[in-house]
């Protein structure tokens, strides 16, 4: 099934072109990487996911509806979204009401809503601060709370920007760990993101877009591999695949585990 | 020693435990040191009482002392003393701007300006700071129309352009690209030949290229201090998920510690 699909989508701020004729189309479950430059277009292309703005030639579909004439608050029963900066979606006084706020206004009554936040504060690791307000966590459990948010909303479609920034590993871990949960229960997840590890890690299939034109979609790991096309991007292959080039490991993996399995066999050769 | 900790112990108001405690340390000129260790750690707390903004801005308990560059940073006297000697980056640039300059070459200057130096020599510190850091071609633009990445180089040339004898720099590659941020670190060991530079990262995979001293925090105490090699590169640090990538590859792959911390030495290591 197809979940999400831009067909020949133009798109320009007054007389600013933005994105020239996008056609993209995200299968259930699947997890995509968006990167690009600045100003290549990629949060132009999110916010028309969430109807945020208007294409102003062709069609974006969220499952099987376009989001022609439909508002965001609609949109938002299927689709999302997770700001790069927590503090631009933040509101709530509480980490527990910040998270309900989706279920509550989908309809859900209090106590089904309970399961549903309870389960996306375990998900991101904040079980423990339900009752601290936001603004008084660092910026990088904020930033966690914003993803309980969208996983208590159950949508078909997440869109992450920038979801490691800021984070350390174990943060960034958690980050990985919930897109392999949300992929398993066969949400969609796009990211917008300059991390090629977290890329190698969690996600399945890389699109490049340059000047608002798509210039690659191939696998995650062709994209993490290719050394010129990450520099090409402003980019870095990380440590893991970098080293398994340097050894010249067959099939150069680029997981840390692949890379790791690969070494230890080459050690008992 | 520019900087120095003794006993230092601080709560911030309100809070239940103590985001610092009983921390003596020092920093010096001649290299780069990385603190680091888990987000909430008190990494930024103690680049900020360093600065003096700990306790004196943001208020909360403390006790020891903090003397840097000879001063208590958050007395009268020391902020006097200390203005435009000590330089302060925030992971968040934004809320750094003066709010008062149109352009980015008027806000590189605005800290310069009000140390009273010469419009000469403001003009050359400025322009020589935003061609360090890359950011020469953004001079005319409206700061507050500049993305994230951009307004983090020029706060940093802000502060460069002051020629601290302190650099204070909290994640100040985190709205970089990769590309950029690699740059922006490979200034750092130039810098600290001859001022002190702290670098409070969680980036340990990048940092480690460029840092000659690592400072580990946990839970608000100082748990490990010294080369990378010796901080990083032994089991324990491995195993509580405070190294490297590379170094826990090399562990997985049966190496004996000290394990390789980058790529080039793990190659080294490996190759053979």
């Amino acid at each position: 099934m197809t979940a999400l699909r831009f067909e020949d989508v133009w798109f320009g701020y007054g007389d600013t072109p933005v994105l020239h004729g996008v056609s993209l189309s995200l299968e259930e479950g699947e997890t995509v990487a968006l990167l690009g430059r600045n100003g290549a277009g990629k949060t132009t292309l999110t916010k028309l996911i969430v109807a945020l703005l208007r294409p102003e030639r062709g069609t974006v579909w969220v499952g099987e509806r376009t989001t022609q004439g439909r508002s965001p608050e609609q949109v938002a029963r299927r689709v999302a979204y997770v700001f790069q900066h927590p503090d631009q979606q933040l509101f709530a006084r509480t980490v527990h009401a910040e998270v309900a706020f989706g279920p509550r206004q989908q309809g859900l009554d209090a106590a089904a809503a309970e399961l549903v936040v309870r389960e996306a504060l375990r998900r991101v690791g904040l079980d423990a601060m339900r009752e601290e307000h936001p603004y008084d966590l660092p910026a990088a459990q904020r930033k966690l709370v914003t993803l309980g948010a969208a996983i208590a909303q159950r949508p078909r479609v997440l869109v992450l920007d920038e979801p490691t920034q800021g984070l350390d590993r174990a943060g960034a871990r958690r980050v990985m760990d919930v897109v392999r949960r949300m992929s398993e229960d066969g949400v969609t997840v796009l990211a917008v993101t300059h991390d090629l590890a977290f890329v190698a890690e969690s996600l399945d299939r890389a699109v490049v877009l340059a000047d608002g034109r798509i210039v690659f979609d191939g696998t995650a790991a062709e994209l993490v591999r290719s050394e010129p096309r990450a520099m090409e991007l402003g980019l870095e292959v990380p440590p893991a695949a970098r080293l398994a080039q340097a050894l010249k490991l067959p099939q150069a993996p680029v997981r840390v585990r692949d890379v790791a399995a690969a070494l230890t066999a080459r050690g008992r050769d | 020693m520019s900087v120095e900790f003794s006993s230092l112990t601080f709560r911030y108001p309100g809070a239940d435990g103590d985001a610092l405690r009983n921390v003596s340390t020092a920093f010096e000129p001649g290299q780069v040191t990385l603190v680091t260790g888990a987000l909430g750690s008190g990494c930024s707390t103690l680049l900020l009482a360093a600065a003096g903004l700990v306790p004196h801005v943001t208020g909360g308990k403390c006790t020891g002392t903090i003397t840097t560059l000879r001063h208590d940073p958050a007395s009268p006297e020391g902020r006097r003393v200390l203005a435009g000697r000590v330089g302060t980056l925030l992971p968040t640039p934004w809320t750094q701007l003066s709010g008062m300059s149109y352009t980015v070459g008027e806000e590189v200057a605005f800290g310069p300006a009000n140390l009273g130096w010469s419009r000469d020599r403001i003009a050359h510190a400025v322009s020589s700071a935003l061609d360090l850091v890359g950011a020469a071609t953004l001079i005319a633009r409206d700061p507050r129309t500049l993305s994230g990445g951009e307004l983090q180089r020029v706060m940093l040339a802000a502060i460069v352009a002051m020629d601290p004898e302190v650099y204070l720099l909290d994640e100040p590659t985190l709205e970089l690209d990769p590309v950029g941020a690699r740059t922006v670190y490979r200034l750092l060991p130039e810098i600290a030949r001859e001022k002190t530079v702290v670098l409070a990262s969680t980036d340990v995979d990048r940092a480690v290229d460029v840092v000659g001293r690592v400072v580990v925090l946990d839970r608000g105490q100082v748990v490990a201090d010294g080369s990378p090699d010796a901080v990083l590169g032994i089991p324990g640090a491995v195993a509580s998920g405070r190294s490297t990538t590379v170094a826990e590859l090399a562990r997985t792959a049966g190496l004996k510690p000290p394990y390789p911390l980058s790529v080039p030495a793990a190659v080294e290591r490996l190759a053979s």
